[in-house]
């Protein structure tokens, strides 16, 4: 099946280029990505490292586009919400197709909404604890209604994640159970902008415009995209130079973007983004669990060291768990400042034995590394022992998720998945997120009574006001030692236009770009 | 001892052996005179972050790198790292490998076979692919590297004293200590030993270059000593980020790897020239 579909896209890019071969030679868009595709399954990966796929492939019901962001109506065209804020109804757009030419159905929403719940991986754990298996209902050929367990004021934000699978397509592919598991992991079943053309999880995927996308397309347009792994930076870099890529990460080293902003076929796109950096702290294992050693922590990292000096000014200090450019930080938030002198007083008042602190850092992520070494270095002077742990992300990430090997540091970015401080200080901080989001297994009762309140009433100015009270508590008790908000720096080729950057999927939407 | 003088003063007279042992010579006193020597010798632990990625110039000779720490400064200490390594890493694997390679070659039969078939199926598996397995399992530490690497040469001793004992057992000298009366141990150690102990040095001090080269493999990996130990590996790995602009970070560390393992083979070519009379170099002067 899939096969014939591309061999049809085959076809099609043929006829294209025995049209206008001009067109087509400039039509192929690459972009160098610093980490692999490892599965191409939207509802099993959710993460900025492999957005490109997820969000180039798919369609979700609605759509966040721009920055700020803000949420268009997509696969959906509105919605209703029942009084109490349980029952959702969204109303689909008529006549959207699939690849493989058959129509796009509210019986597809829901096998994407069980499957997500069924599979609970990727972006799962945003509804699974809101909606139980076999409540969603097909209301009719256009209609789809979810049913909520409890209000949540942060559900609209994330149904851009139910990103719609042709159902037909892989109940055909499943094997034993498993959803289609194995089949989506290397296979496309979608509506999405581009249709799946080669892929291989070592090198990266091609994907060729997928002509009757319900969106339409502007006067001009990539007929193909290609999203390559290349892990080496120099490599990113020297291919973007020599005109190899035609883009690549946004989030690079300053050096390496200054080194980029003075070649002339290379241009740097500047955007506000949400991206805090910030070391995730093990709050539950001593001696990280006493408050004192946590602030002393916090005392001891070179704010201003490292971000004018390493990073060179380019991003921001944040003091708090959510980025400043978003409601629900207090204005007048005080974060730490380097002081040894106070971070000594802290650590005065540990009674229990100190021991080695392990920062499991990210390999290859040269901040990561880089802060690592830095607080390190500062810790040793206050007495206190720091082994640096390099390992590559899916090594940290995955034992991030368990209270007990997750490291006792991790130097690290939350980005956006969804413009809501429950992004941030909901997800980081809060008992129902433990182990999935939550790593830091931080639990303050007064916190979590404020950020449970906030997802569950819709009225701004309160929710406003709880995460306020909520990002002063986290940041009074140190549970994490936030360091700076990001700034976007997308390098792509001088000919590339029309890049249309939101923090959420970092840019990498192709749909909207074109060569010059 | 007359022959010791002779051999040094062929060694002395060797251009390639010489400059071979004179590199090792001042990696030694580098390594052990690292905090007179070092312009800056804080900053093996120092970092000044406004100083960062300054080209070499007359306060810090080899640049600065991504911290702000003194290059030189950091290249001498990690001397010591690299030392210790090969030191111990070559020296357990001669003290494993050699008495393997002796009792094997001296009993021959099944015993002896199945000492070498072990040995066989270390050296079936590629040496860096195994050390990278063994390091990456047990954790990044230097104790690990050091334990790798052990782990992965001694094959190379065992089986070279395994052929050479073979052929220095038939020897008459041998088969007369034998009659009359001399214990198995004391064949070994005081007649066949002194008898393969040149071939044992040369292939210790090659080993010594390459040892030291794929220990900086395992840094560069990621897989030797912690930060923020100057490990010359791991010193390269954090350079790439920064290069081409940055050239004198990845250099110097570079550099230093380059001249260790060829002061290193040139010194073991030169021993072999000299201390074994059967293969000669083109040229050697070792009449």
């Amino acid at each position: 099946m899939i096969g014939n579909t591309m061999r049809m896209a085959a076809l099609v890019a043929v006829a294209t280029l025995g049209l206008s071969a001009a067109v087509h030679a400039q039509g192929k868009f690459v972009f160098a990505n610093n980490s692999g595709y490892d599965n191409l399954d939207p509802h099993a990966v959710f993460d900025v490292g492999r957005a490109a796929s997820r969000i180039n492939f798919y369609d979700g019901l609605y759509r966040w586009v721009d920055n700020p962001p803000k949420q268009i109506p997509w696969l959906a065209l509105s919605h209703t919400v029942s009084p109490d804020g349980l029952v959702w109804t969204f109303k689909l757009r008529e006549g959207v197709k699939f690849h493989d030419g058959t129509e796009m159905t509210s019986e597809d929403v829901v096998y994407t909404m069980e499957r997500m719940l069924a599979m609970n991986r990727g972006p799962s754990p945003l509804f699974s604890p809101l909606i139980l298996p076999g409540t969603t209902k097909a209301v009719d050929k256009y209609t789809v209604q979810f049913h909520l367990k409890e209000p949540s004021a942060v559900f609209l934000s994330t149904v851009t994640e139910i990103q719609v699978v042709n159902a037909k397509l892989v109940k055909k592919n499943e094997k034993n159970g498993d959803w289609g598991q194995e089949w989506l992991s290397k296979n496309v079943a979608s509506t999405g902008s581009y249709m799946l053309r080669r892929y291989d999880p070592a090198v990266g995927f091609v994907g060729a415009r997928f002509k009757d996308h319900f969106a339409g397309w502007g006067p001009k347009y990539f007929e193909e995209i290609e999203f390559r792994a290349v892990l080496e930076t120099n490599t990113r870099v020297l291919g973007l130079i020599k005109g190899d890529f035609h883009g690549t990460d946004g989030y690079l080293p300053q050096d390496q973007v200054e080194r980029l902003r003075k070649e002339p076929g290379v241009q740097i796109l500047e955007e506000e983004s949400m991206r805090v950096f910030y070391f995730a702290l093990h709050n539950n294992r001593p001696p990280l669990n006493n408050v004192h050693f946590r602030r002393a922590l916090s005392y001891a990292f070179d704010y201003d060291g490292f971000i004018n000096d390493v990073l060179k000014g380019a991003v921001s200090r944040n003091a708090g768990p959510v980025p400043n450019n978003l409601w629900g930080t207090p204005k007048d938030l005080k974060g730490y400042t380097f002081d040894l002198e106070k971070a000594k007083a802290e650590l005065a008042l540990v009674k229990e034995p100190l021991r080695p602190i392990v920062i499991g850092a990210l390999a290859g992520f040269s901040e990561s590394e880089q802060s690592a070494a830095l607080l390190q270095n500062a810790l040793r002077k206050i007495g206190v022992e720091v082994k640096i742990e390099s390992s590559p992300w899916p090594v940290i990430s995955s034992n991030m998720q368990k209270e007990d090997k997750m490291y006792d540091m991790v130097p690290l970015w939350k980005s956006t998945y969804y413009a809501d401080p429950n992004n941030w200080v909901g997800e980081l901080y809060g008992k129902r997120y433990w182990a999935i989001r939550n790593s830091s297994y931080y639990f303050n009762p007064e916190v979590d009574k404020r950020l449970e309140a906030a997802l569950k009433t819709s009225d701004h100015e309160e929710r406003k006001k709880l995460y306020e009270e909520a990002t002063r508590m986290v940041v009074d008790d140190a549970a994490g030692i936030f360091v700076y908000n990001t700034k976007w720096y997308g390098p792509y080729s001088a000919k590339v236009g029309g890049i249309r950057f939101s923090p959420v999927g970092s840019g990498q939407e192709m749909r909207w770009a074109y060569f010059k | 001892m007359a022959v010791w003088r002779q051999v040094l003063w062929k060694l002395l007279r060797d251009r390639a052996t010489f400059l071979g042992a004179s590199i090792i010579l001042s990696l030694i006193l580098a390594a052990i005179l690292a905090p007179v020597l070092s312009p800056f010798p804080e900053d093996v632990f120092e970092f000044h972050t406004a100083n960062r990625l300054r080209p070499p110039d007359g306060v810090n000779y080899f640049g600065t790198d991504r911290m702000g720490s003194d290059i030189l400064s950091r290249l001498l200490f990690g001397a010591r790292i690299t030392i210790t390594i090969a030191l111990i890493a070559v020296g357990t694997a001669v003290a494993v490998g050699v008495p393997i390679g002796l009792v094997a070659g001296y009993y021959g039969a099944w015993p002896g076979d199945l000492l070498m078939r072990v040995s066989d199926i270390f050296l079936a598996i590629p040496q860096v692919v195994l050390a990278i397995a063994i390091a990456q399992t047990l954790g990044p530490s230097i104790e690990n590297v050091i334990l790798a690497l052990s782990a992965t040469y001694w094959p190379f001793w065992a089986r070279l004293v395994y052929a050479e004992t073979r052929s220095v057992k038939n020897e008459i000298f041998i088969e007369s200590a034998i009659a009359l009366g001399a214990s198995p141990a004391r064949v070994m150690i005081l007649h066949i030993l002194p008898n393969i102990s040149s071939a044992i040095i040369v292939r210790t001090s090659i080993g010594m270059g390459a040892t030291i080269l794929t220990a900086a493999a395992l840094g560069f990996l990621g897989l030797g000593a912690p930060p923020p130990a100057p490990e010359w590996g791991r010193m390269i790995a954090e350079s790439r980020d920064f290069l081409p602009e940055a050239w004198w970070y990845a250099t110097a560390p570079g550099l230093a790897i380059f001249l260790v393992v060829m002061g290193f083979n040139l010194l073991g070519d030169g021993l072999r020239d000299i201390l074994d009379p059967r293969i000669r170099r083109a040229g050697g002067r070792n009449d």
